[in-house]
């Protein structure tokens, strides 16, 4: 028994894996064909009737999201019978659907538009009054319906089924009144709804966040890793001139398959919110050069007993930010570094996505500084012995509860940050850095597996990469750093870590225009 | 009598004799002199350093690139239908000649070219010669009012201006036109358009007829112009020449004749050609292929079929305003077009046309999308610039102006 | 007929030639980097193909042709550049001769020599995708000053990058100045 089986396309030949269905067959030929309610990660339920296919020696057409492949088969995709009817279809489809692309959010990357424009293309051949139904819908704390728009292809209803595991929206009444609604006594308040926005093939379901704020199609997309938790689901920013608009997931099947939480979504305001584009020198704005010199001075004092300098790394922050710092540290003769991030929270944890940590690079950090044979503390609370002997005190992060405010005041505290939170109201001396989205580097997820960033936009104003600001402390301090680029950080880390001596730097991601993205949906 | 006095005042006064040069009062080594980028006489902004030998020119970098505006990069981040302004900008002394180019490229691609309806061809062909006139009227104009002859200049541009005018009631503006689709033309040809252009076309014959008696036998103009900047054929094909230029030589290539499109088979017209390849053979073909595009004219005036103005295929054809706000087929079908737009197949493909300076090709990579993956414009005005080194070598400073004129280059489309 | 001379590039030249194909009445022949020159004489000198027509690169770095299986699509073991010369016949035929490089070694043999028209088209092609034509009698920046740094035409090049002029002692700005003076 082989485990793949053959059959012809369009008179092309294609081996598929057994058990792929015949749709799945033809979009690896480039073979789009058409459809609605299939999802590569939902059950299929063959209910939209819009991948219709023929396939030889069956007296009907089949929908080929549900028809398995057989060895042998032949399938016509573009013959006339099956082009009818999935054409047919969709003039259906379209026939209650309201005028609104316009004023639609999803207009631009919306499936029913592409398929509409790449496979019928033909004009309205009726003339009677629309069926009308509810718009704006209040379905959920992020969710909108409107009730019009929807095409009734069930992929919203399997998501919260499938990927949350509540059965939280139905479908209600017959025929042309059939309409998308909630579950009796039900709202759609799972911490994954906002998939079921992703995954609805028209404007139906729209994410509060996002509604009437961007119009999709002026966008750009870059590939990420979500910064709100240890799962280190993939990612696209969704961005335009410096701005983040939304996060999206980004197919991974080891990580996170098709979907994200909720809550991942909306980290990206926090891009925004409190950022330092400055150099701060006792809490005034400074340039680099002024800054590092008086940070260097400052550190300089202790040089000589390492053990008064205290360095703390940071779960927030990439891993070669943090093996930047780690390597300075080793350098100057610290014996063991903090580790700093956002306090667990167990409640999160649901076994699906959700996990109780929410640094997406604590197993990382630990990582560089145990391959760098440095001693790790995690530093939610330093006691108090260790805090007596700190004199100086470099802090990769805000996420820094270590030590008291009084304390921190006393101490020369040097921060490395992207925002002005935390322990940089105390800094004698803040250093900007860009944030995860505008840096390009790597964050090791709970499971141990490197992930790519890539830097979506500039960071604001004086603000750089964590490392380059890294780099330039460690020149005024008279340590040589010769990193130029993220990469050369990752090239001289995966050869001081043991476990991560296989892995490449990926080239860097391009944004992607989603007008020119071919449309998604 | 008033020569002859005048004569002897200046001989008779020992300064200004003084002052003549000779031979031995000229410095023995060789000079240095930068001709542009922004030089009156240059057409564009051009770039040249010059090494000379008193006046007389022995070596020269010709620089362009002070207007370059990024065409291709520009185009591979606009849809198909927003690179027509683009293409306006290439040359803009001709600006329909390139929309008609991008739309044929993209047509190419997409398999339309057979579909053109007929009314469109011609219009295309209308709008086309016009634009040549405009641009043979600016290059001659221009060049003889550097050699000094100013009325020749005022003359072609009022010439010039009555076909801008006629272009600005066909598309809605002078000089950047953007009135050609894929598929089509923008709208069709205002009414009276027939009568006007005939009446237009009248008054310029008679223009030319001025200029002619002015310019052919002026003695100044040809000793300017006859036997300055000439090129061999041989030469010519191998720096790439083509259109006017490559014509004067002797090489008989027209776009237009050898590789027919649009409905330029329908109509008659002669490639004239000449054979020392200076700068006059280069003024006479000029002046003869605006004759040639009069004669086309007054043809597809006499042939232009009615008909609609824009192919019938959903691909390409924006529907009516009236179904865009009514049914939600032809809502998509506009938003598709607008903000995603036209779809063409992956493919590459050459598409080239007879430009006022001859041929303009856009070479289109397609990838599927709405905007082109790679649109390169093969500017004629670009490879003739290259052969300007060439043509100014050994000859005299005053003779770059007449040369550069003559071989028109025009900024935005050799710099792209 | 245009197919014949694909035919008779293939029969003649079977180790340089990778593959012909034709679209649109353009006739296309892939050829290996090192036989480009004697391919290329041999279209000038015994076929007629005298008439140089333009030069350029190809870009493949983001070529994700939507319709197209995900084998053509672009990745890291295929060559990344394509470069293109274009030439019409006498007869006017045409043909377009391609060579593929990689990102690694973007270095192909100058045919300036053989039509001085691709002088300053490979120029061009230098300033913008930073291909090497080995044999170039002035290989220089054409569009772009000499102190622009990456190429612009490149996918990788943003659209929205910005350089200002620094001038770079290094260069000899004016080519002239070092005989003339």
């Amino acid at each position: 028994m082989s485990d793949t089986v053959t059959l012809t396309i369009d008179g092309q030949q294609v081996t598929v894996p057994k058990g792929t269905n015949v749709l799945e067959a033809a979009r690896s030929l480039g073979n789009d064909i058409s459809a609605f309610c299939y999802h590569p990660g939902l059950p299929i339920v063959a209910q939209c009737r819009q991948c219709l296919v023929s396939i030889e020696k069956n007296p009907k057409l089949q929908p080929s999201c549900q028809q398995v492949c057989g060895d042998g088969m032949v399938v016509h995709t573009k013959d006339p019978q099956s082009t009818l009817a999935r054409k047919q279809q969709l003039e259906f489809t379209l026939l209650n659907h309201p005028i609104d692309c316009p004023i639609c959010d999803k207009a631009g990357e919306c499936t029913l538009q592409k398929l509409y424009f790449d496979h019928d293309n033909e004009n309205s051949r009726v003339d009677v009054p629309k069926v009308h139904k509810d718009k704006v819908v209040d379905v959920g704390p992020h969710i909108v319906l409107d009730q019009e728009r929807c095409i009734l292809c069930s992929r919203c209803i399997r998501t919260c089924d499938e990927v949350a595991g509540q059965h939280q929206l139905e479908f209600a009444n017959r025929g042309d009144h059939e309409v998308l609604t909630t579950a009796p006594g039900e709202q759609l308040d799972n911490p994954y709804s906002i998939n079921t926005v992703d995954v609805c093939p028209v404007g139906a379901l729209t994410a509060k966040d996002f509604r009437f704020t961007m119009r999709a199609w002026e966008l750009e997309a870059t590939p990420s890793i979500c910064n709100g938790c240890g799962t280190g689901c993939n990612i696209e920013i969704h961005h335009k001139q410096g701005r983040a608009w939304r996060l999206v997931p980004r197919h991974n099947p080891d990580v996170n398959k098709y979907w994200m939480c909720d809550e991942g979504r909306f980290t990206y305001h926090a891009l925004r919110e409190q950022r330092l584009a400055s150099a701060l020198v006792d809490g005034l704005p400074s340039t680099w050069d002024r800054a590092v010199t008086n940070a260097a001075k400052r550190l300089g004092v202790f040089l000589k007993d390492a053990s008064q300098i205290g360095v703390v790394l940071s779960a927030q922050h990439s891993n070669e930010d943090n093996f930047a710092l780690a390597q300075l540290a080793k350098q100057w003769g610290v014996k063991q570094v903090y580790l700093a991030g956002r306090p667990p929270v167990p409640a999160r944890a649901d076994g699906k996505l959700r996990v109780a940590d929410v640094n997406p690079n604590t197993s990382g950090a630990k990582a560089i500084a145990e391959a760098l044979g440095l001693g790790v503390v995690q530093a939610f609370q330093i006691d108090a012995s260790a805090a007596s002997t700190l004199r100086a005190l470099v802090v990769l992060g805000d996420t820094f509860t270590g030590l008291t405010e009084g304390k921190l005041r006393e101490i020369d505290l040097i921060t490395i940050s992207a925002f002005e939170r935390g322990p940089v109201a105390h800094a004698k001396v803040a250093l900007p850095a860009a944030a995860w989205a505008e840096n390009a580097g790597t964050v090791t997820n709970v499971q141990g597996r490197v992930q790519r960033m890539h830097a979506a936009f500039a960071p604001p104003g004086n603000a750089i990469p964590a490392w380059e600001a890294i780099v330039r402390l460690a020149h005024a301090t008279g340590v040589k750093l010769a990193w130029t680029h993220a990469r050369e950080v990752f090239k001289d880390m995966t050869a001081a870590v043991p476990a991560w001596k296989e892995l490449t730097w990926a080239r860097e991601a391009r944004p992607l225009a989603l007008r020119f993205a071919g449309s998604r949906g | 009598m008033a020569t002859e006095s005048l004569k002897q005042l200046v001989l008779g006064r020992k300064d200004v004799q003084d002052l003549s040069d000779t031979e031995t009062d000229l410095p023995p080594d060789l000079m240095t002199v930068n001709m542009g980028p922004s030089h009156p006489a240059m057409h564009g902004t051009v770039r040249i350093v010059l090494t000379v030998d008193g006046e007389r020119i022995v070596k020269s970098d010709v620089q362009p690139g002070y207007l370059h505006r990024c065409f291709e990069k520009e185009s591979e981040h606009a849809t198909y239908t927003q690179v027509f302004p683009y293409t306006d900008r290439l040359n803009y002394v001709s600006p329909m000649i390139n929309n008609v180019g991008w739309a044929m490229a993209v047509e190419k691609i997409m398999g339309l070219t057979p579909q053109i309806p007929k009314r469109v061809e011609y219009i295309r062909v209308i709008v086309s010669e016009m634009s040549r006139l405009t641009d043979h009227l600016t290059c001659v104009g221009a060049s003889a009012m550097e050699l000094g002859a100013f009325t020749a200049f005022l003359y072609f541009l009022k010439a010039r201006e009555w076909l801008y005018e006629l272009l600005e009631v066909v598309s809605g503006a002078r000089l950047t036109h953007s009135y050609v689709r894929v598929g089509g033309v923008a709208k069709d040809l205002p009414e009276h358009f027939h009568t006007e252009l005939t009446t237009c076309l009248d008054k310029i014959a008679g223009v030319m007829v001025e200029v002619e008696v002015m310019l052919n036998n002026n003695k100044i103009f040809r000793d300017r112009m006859a036997g300055v900047g000439a090129m061999t054929k041989e030469d010519a094909i191998a720096t790439g020449c083509v259109g006017p230029i490559a014509r004067a030589c002797g090489v008989d290539y027209d776009v237009r004749r050898d590789h027919p499109y649009s409905v330029y088979p329908e109509v008659e017209f002669d490639v004239p050609l000449g054979t020392h390849g200076d700068c006059y053979d280069r003024y006479l073909v000029r002046i003869e292929e605006m004759k040639q595009s009069i004669r086309i004219l007054r043809q597809c005036l006499r042939q232009i079929p009615a008909g609609p103005t824009m192919v019938d295929d959903p691909r390409v054809a924006l529907p009516p305003k009236r179904d865009t706000y009514n049914t939600i087929e032809s809502m998509i079908r506009h938003f598709k077009h607008i903000m995603d737009g036209i779809r063409v197949p992956p493919g590459e493909a050459y598409t080239f046309v007879e430009g006022g300076n001859g041929e303009v090709g856009f070479f289109i990579v397609a990838d599927g999308t709405g905007r082109p993956y790679k649109a390169y414009c093969r500017s004629p005005s670009f490879v003739h610039l290259s052969t300007s080194s060439q043509l100014i070598h050994n000859h005299l400073i005053a003779d770059v102006v007449p040369i550069f004129g003559m071989i028109n280059m025009i900024g935005g489309e050799c710099d792209k | 007929m245009a197919k014949q001379i694909l035919d008779a590039l293939a029969a003649k030249f079977a180790h340089a030639v990778e593959r012909t194909e034709s679209n649109f009445g353009d006739e296309v022949a892939w050829i290996k980097r090192e036989n480009l020159v004697e391919v290329a004489k041999w279209l000038r000198d015994e076929q007629g193909f005298a008439f140089p027509v333009f030069c350029t690169c190809i870009d493949r770095l983001d070529w994700k042709p939507i319709g197209l299986p995900p084998s053509e699509h672009w990745n890291e073991s295929k060559p990344r550049f394509e470069i293109a010369y274009q030439l019409r016949s006498l007869k006017n035929q045409r043909i377009r001769l391609k060579v593929a490089v990689t990102e690694a070694d973007p270095r192909v043999q100058s045919l300036a020599e053989l039509w001085p028209a691709f002088n300053w088209q490979e120029r061009e092609t230098f300033d913008m995708y930073g291909i090497r034509f080995d044999g170039h009698p002035d290989l220089r920046r054409i569009y772009l000053y000499e102190e622009f740094v990456g190429y612009p035409l490149r996918k990788d090049y943003p659209k929205e990058k910005r350089q200002p002029l620094v001038r770079r002692d290094d260069l000899i700005l004016n080519p002239l100045k070092k005989e003339v003076r």
